[in-house]
C-alpha cells in the first residue's frame, strides 16, 4: 500500500521545481479522471483537456514546423526544422532540396509518450520538447502521431512507427551529407521509448538503417513486481495500478505483462542475436518506479552484445525533461547531442 | 514594479553534480506568467504557483479519501461526466472549478455560490471567500474512531475546512505582497484598499500564532506607511519608541537565544584573543545594559595565570532624561569586577549615531590588546550618507583598523533587508520575521514574548516605513559582510570548535527544539529549522 497522501505530495514536491510539480500533478489528476475501471477511456474529455498547438512555418526561436500526412497510412507526421538563415525563405516549406549536401544532419524520428494512451504529436509539451531537440541538439525531428490504445492495441503503435520510419527514409528532403542519405535516429519517451525498441527491431530485420536509439524513461514491464515498483509505488506521481491499466489497454486482450511487447528480455522476449541492432542511449530517472525494468533492458542489450549507454539520474522524476529548469535537462540534451553527432 | 524581463530561467548547467532541485526563483516576476508552463500550454502566474499546487494537493486528498468508500460513485466519474470544464489552460480556474464542484457535493453547502469573491480594484482574486461556504466544523468522534470510518461527507468537509484555513493564510501572504508592490509603484489608493482586504483576511486566520500573527505586524507597518502624513524620511517617525528601547531589548534578550548566542560566541572569541595579554580593552559598540560583560569579566577572573587589567569602553546613545545611563551601567560592572578581583576601568562614550564616534574618544593605548565588539550595529552604517566621498561604514571600518585590534567580533542579522527595491526588502522581511516569530513562539516564556515581539515590530516598522537616513535596519547577509570586511583590510579569525560546542550546549538549555547552529568557514550561525537568522564572525586586520 502506498504511503500516506500528504507525505507523498510533500516528498515529490521536494525533488522537483514547483512548476514541474504542478505540471505533472495536473497530468496525474486529469489522467485519473480519464481512465475508467472497466478499461475504457474517456477519449473525448482527453482530447478536450490536452493542450495542443498548431504547426508553424514561421520560425519561433529558430525552429519552424509543418505537418505532413502519409497518404498510405493517414498518419500525421509533424516535422521540425531549424529556421533558414535567409529570412526571405521563412514560411516556405522545402520539399525538394536535401537538408544539406556537405554535412550530415541527424533526423530524429520521435515517438511521444503517454503510456500508449495519452497525448499526440501536436500536444504542447511534445511540440515544445521537439523544438528544443532541434535547437539544442542540432537535429531535424519528425514527430509521429501514432494510433493509441485502448482503441488501437498492439501492434498498431509499432506498425505506425515502422511506417513512419520508412516514410522518413524515403523523403529526399530529409537526406543530407556527402552520401546523401537520411541519417535516422529513433527517439521516444515512456511508451515512445518502447516503440523505439520495437521499430528498431523491425528495421534491423528488414535491413533499414537506424543509426541510434534514444529511449527516455522507456515503458517496459513484466508480471513480476520488481523492487523499485514496490518501493516507489505512489511516491513520485505514479502508482503501479495505473501502469497496470495502461498495459491492459495496450496488450492484446487476455495477455499478461510478460508479453514480448512489454517484457523485452523476459521469458517470451525476442532475442537480438544476429540482428544489426543500433547503439542505444537509455535514460533512467532514479525516481521512476519502473526503473528496474529499464535497467534490465540495458543489461539485456549488453548481454546481447549491443552497444548501450545508460544515463541513470539519481533524483530525477518522470517528466523532468519537459521543463528546462533543472541540471538534468541540460545534461540530457548534451548527451543526446553527442550521441547523434558522433557518427558524423 | 520590478524590472521587466525573462521568466524563471536557469543557466545551461555545467556543474559536475547533477540535481533536479529547483533553481532559486527570481523575485521580480511575481505577476508574470510562468514561461515554462506556458510552453506546456498552461497559463499560470508565478505568484499563483503555490496556491495552484496547494489546490492540486487538496483535490488529490479529497479523491483519495473518496476511494476508500466503496458505496459512493468515484469522484473521478463525477468530475469527468457531470462537470462542465472550462478552459483547461487557465489551470488555476480549472482546478478551482473542480474543487468548487466537490464542495457542492457536500450537504448543506450554499449551492448558488460559485466561490469567486468580487475583485477589489486591480487585484485579481482566484481564491474563494470561505465565508460563502458554510463548511461544518471538523467532526468530533467521541468514540475515537479512525478517520477512515468517518462518513464520507464529514471527511470531505474536514479536508475542505483545513483547506479554507490554509487558503486564507496563503491569500494573506499573496495580498500582503501585492500591497507592498502597489506601495512601490506609488499607487497609494490601491494600497489602501488592499489594507482593507488584509484586515478582512486577518479575521479568518488564527492571529495568535504563525503567519496570522506576523502578518498583523506587517499590515500595521504598511498602514503607517500608507496613511501617515509624516513622510517616511523624517527622523522623528520612530522617536516615540526611543525611551522604551532598553526594556524591549531586555525582554528580547530573555525570550529567545539570539542575543545570548551573540554575546556568548563573541565572548569566547575575545577570551581566546586576549590570551597572554595583561592589559586588555574592549570597545562595545552598543553597551545597552552591558548584559554581555559579566560573563567575560568572570571568565577573565578565572583565567589561568590571573586576570588582566580590563578596560571597557561602552558606546551608547545619550540618555534622554539627562542621567548618565552609560555611567550607571559602568559602575555596576565595576562592582562585579571588584567582587572577582579583576582590575577594571570603564569609560562611556555617548553618541546618537555610531558614525559620530571618533577614535580619539576611545583613548586606546598602543600597549593594550583591543577587542572591538559590534552586536547588531554595523548595518546601521549602511545608509546613504557620505562624508568626503566615503560611506559611513568605510570610515568606521577604517578607524577600527587604525586601532590595530586583536579581534573584531561582529554579529549581524542573517537577512537581506537592504535591497534597493522596496518590494524585495518587504518580501524578505516577511519571511525572515515569520521565522523569528515562529522561533519565539516555541520558546515558552510568555511574559517576555509580548515585549520581545514589540522589539521586533520596531525593526519591521523601520524596514517597511522608513527611507533614507531614517532607515537604519539595513540588514545584510554574512556573505556581504565578509566581502566588505575583506575589502576594508580585515581577515577572518576562525571561531574555533570550542565556540561551536559551547554554543550548541547553550542551545540545549533552551526547551525549544528547532534551533540549530551551523559552522561555515569559521563563522557561526544560529537558525530556526535550517533558516539561518543571526550570524557571528570574528576578524583581525591584515598586517601591512
Amino acid at each position: 500500500m502506498a504511503g500516506s497522501n500528504e507525505i507523498n505530495a510533500s516528498e515529490s514536491k521536494r525533488v522537483v521545481p514547483l512548476n514541474t510539480w504542478i505540471l505533472i500533478s495536473n497530468f496525474k489528476l486529469a489522467y485519473n479522471m480519464l481512465r475508467r475501471p472497466d478499461g475504457t477511456f474517456n477519449r473525448e474529455l482527453a482530447e478536450f483537456l490536452d493542450r495542443k498547438v498548431p504547426a508553424n512555418t514561421i520560425p519561433v526561436d529558430g525552429v519552424y514546423s509543418f505537418d505532413v500526412v502519409d497518404r498510405a497510412t493517414s498518419l500525421l507526421n509533424r516535422v521540425y526544422r531549424p529556421a533558414p538563415e535567409n529570412e526571405d525563405q521563412w514560411g516556405k516549406i522545402e520539399l525538394e532540396k536535401p537538408l544539406s549536401t556537405t554535412e550530415a544532419v541527424p533526423v530524429i524520428v520521435f515517438f511521444h509518450g503517454g503510456s500508449f494512451t495519452h497525448s499526440s504529436a501536436n500536444s504542447a509539451i511534445y511540440d515544445t520538447l521537439c523544438r528544443r531537440l532541434v535547437s539544442i541538439c542540432k537535429a531535424v525531428v519528425v514527430s509521429v502521431n501514432y494510433r493509441r490504445s485502448p482503441e488501437y492495441r498492439y501492434p498498431c503503435a509499432y506498425d505506425d512507427g515502422w511506417a513512419a520510419l520508412k516514410w522518413a527514409h524515403s523523403r529526399p528532403w530529409l537526406r543530407s551529407g556527402k552520401d546523401l542519405k537520411v541519417h535516422t535516429y529513433l527517439a521516444g519517451d515512456s511508451s515512445g521509448g518502447n516503440i523505439v525498441h520495437h521499430v528498431a527491431v523491425r528495421a534491423a530485420e528488414s535491413g533499414v538503417e537506424v543509426l541510434g536509439n534514444i529511449l527516455l524513461q522507456p515503458l517496459f514491464g513484466g508480471q513480476e513486481r520488481t523492487e523499485s515498483e514496490k518501493r516507489l509505488d505512489g511516491k513520485y506521481f505514479v502508482k503501479i495500478q495505473d501502469r497496470d491499466w495502461y498495459w491492459r489497454a495496450f496488450l492484446p486482450e487476455g495477455e499478461d505483462r510478460d508479453h514480448p511487447a512489454c517484457n523485452i528480455f523476459g521469458p517470451r522476449g525476442r532475442s537480438l542475436e544476429g540482428l544489426n541492432f543500433p547503439k542505444s542511449l537509455v535514460l533512467v530517472p532514479g525516481l521512476d518506479l519502473v526503473q528496474d525494468w529499464q535497467l534490465a533492458y540495458v543489461e539485456g542489450l549488453k548481454r546481447s552484445g549491443k552497444e548501450a549507454k545508460l544515463l541513470h539520474f539519481k533524483d530525477a522524476t518522470i517528466g523532468f525533461f519537459f521543463l528546462p529548469n533543472n541540471d538534468y535537462f541540460y545534461t540530457l540534451m548534451e548527451e543526446i547531442t553527442s550521441f547523434i553527432h558522433s557518427n558524423c | 514594479m520590478g524590472p521587466e524581463g525573462s521568466s524563471i530561467t536557469s543557466s545551461s548547467g555545467s556543474s559536475s553534480s547533477c540535481s533536479a532541485a529547483a533553481r532559486a526563483p527570481d523575485h521580480h516576476h511575481h505577476h508574470q506568467i510562468d514561461q515554462l508552463l506556458a510552453g506546456a500550454g498552461y497559463s499560470v502566474r508565478s505568484s499563483q504557483l503555490h496556491q495552484v499546487a496547494h489546490r492540486l494537493e487538496c483535490l488529490e486528498s479529497v479523491m483519495v479519501h473518496n476511494q476508500n468508500i466503496p458505496t459512493h460513485l468515484p469522484l473521478q466519474y463525477h468530475l469527468a461526466n457531470d462537470v462542465v470544464h472550462y478552459n483547461p489552460s487557465d489551470l488555476s480556474s480549472w482546478v478551482d472549478n473542480l474543487l468548487s464542484e466537490l464542495h457542492q457535493l457536500q450537504p448543506g453547502s450554499s449551492a448558488s455560490s460559485s466561490g469567486l469573491p468580487p475583485c477589489p480594484g486591480n487585484y485579481e482574486s482566484t481564491g474563494w471567500s470561505p465565508s460563502e461556504f458554510h463548511a461544518p466544523p471538523p467532526p468530533r468522534n467521541g468514540n475515537g474512531n479512525e478517520s477512515e470510518n468517518q462518513q464520507p461527507q464529514e471527511a470531505l468537509s474536514h479536508v475542505l475546512h483545513q483547506m479554507d484555513q490554509e487558503d486564507s493564510s496563503i491569500q494573506l501572504v499573496h495580498v500582503l505582497i501585492s500591497c507592498a508592490e502597489s506601495v512601490q509603484c506609488g499607487n497609494l489608493p490601491l494600497a489602501g484598499s488592499l489594507i482593507a482586504d488584509l484586515q478582512a483576511l486577518l479575521t479568518r486566520v488564527n492571529t495568535a500564532c504563525g503567519i496570522g500573527k506576523v502578518a498583523g505586524y506587517f499590515i500595521d507597518a504598511l498602514s503607517r506607511r500608507i496613511f501617515t502624513a509624516v513622510p517616511p524620511g523624517a527622523a522623528s517617525f520612530m522617536s516615540c519608541w526611543a525611551s522604551e528601547d532598553e526594556i524591549l531589548y531586555h525582554h528580547f534578550y530573555e525570550a529567545a537565544p539570539y542575543l545570548k548566542f551573540a554575546h556568548f560566541t563573541a565572548n569566547q572569541a575575545i577570551l581566546e584573543a586576549f590570551q597572554g595579554h595583561d592589559c586588555v580593552h574592549v570597545v562595545d559598540f552598543n553597551l545597552m545594559q552591558g548584559l554581555q560583560w559579566p560573563a567575560l569579566i568572570q571568565a577573565l577572573a578565572l583565567r589561568p595565570g590571573g586576570p588582566p587589567l580590563l578596560r571597557l569602553t561602552g558606546i551608547g546613545p545619550p540618555s534622554p532624561d539627562g542621567r548618565d545611563s552609560l555611567c550607571v551601567i559602568g559602575l555596576r560592572l565595576a562592582g562585579l569586577a571588584r567582587s572577582v578581583n579583576v582590575k577594571f576601568a570603564f569609560r562611556g562614550v555617548a553618541a546618537s549615531r555610531l558614525e559620530d564616534v571618533k577614535p580619539w574618544m576611545l583613548e586606546a593605548d598602543p600597549n593594550e590588546a583591543v577587542a572591538v565588539n559590534s552586536i547588531l550595529q554595523l548595518h546601521k552604517l549602511l545608509g546613504p550618507d557620505q562624508v568626503h566621498g566615503s560611506s559611513s561604514v568605510e570610515q568606521v571600518l577604517a578607524w577600527i583598523r587604525g586601532l590595530n585590534p586583536k579581534i573584531v567580533t561582529i554579529v549581524e542579522q542573517e537577512a537581506s533587508h537592504n535591497q534597493a527595491e522596496f518590494l524585495d526588502r518587504f518580501t524578505e522581511a516577511l519571511y525572515y520575521y515569520s521565522t523569528m516569530f515562529d522561533s519565539l513562539e516555541a520558546c515558552s516564556n510568555r511574559a517576555d514574548n509580548v515585549l520581545a515581539e514589540i522589539y521586533m515590530q520596531k525593526e519591521i516598522c523601520n524596514i517597511v516605513c522608513c527611507e533614507d537616513s531614517a532607515r537604519v535596519e539595513r540588514h545584510e547577509p554574512l556573505a556581504k559582510w565578509k566581502a566588505r570586511l575583506k575589502g576594508a583590510g580585515f581577515k577572518p579569525l576562525y571561531l574555533g570548535s570550542n565556540a561551536f560546542k559551547q554554543a550548541s550546549m547553550l542551545l540545549t538549555l533552551f526547551s525549544a527544539e528547532g534551533f540549530c547552529i551551523e559552522e561555515s568557514e569559521g563563522c557561526l550561525t544560529l537558525g530556526w529549522h535550517s533558516r539561518p537568522l543571526i550570524a557571528a564572525s570574528a576578524w583581525q586586520p591584515v598586517s601591512d
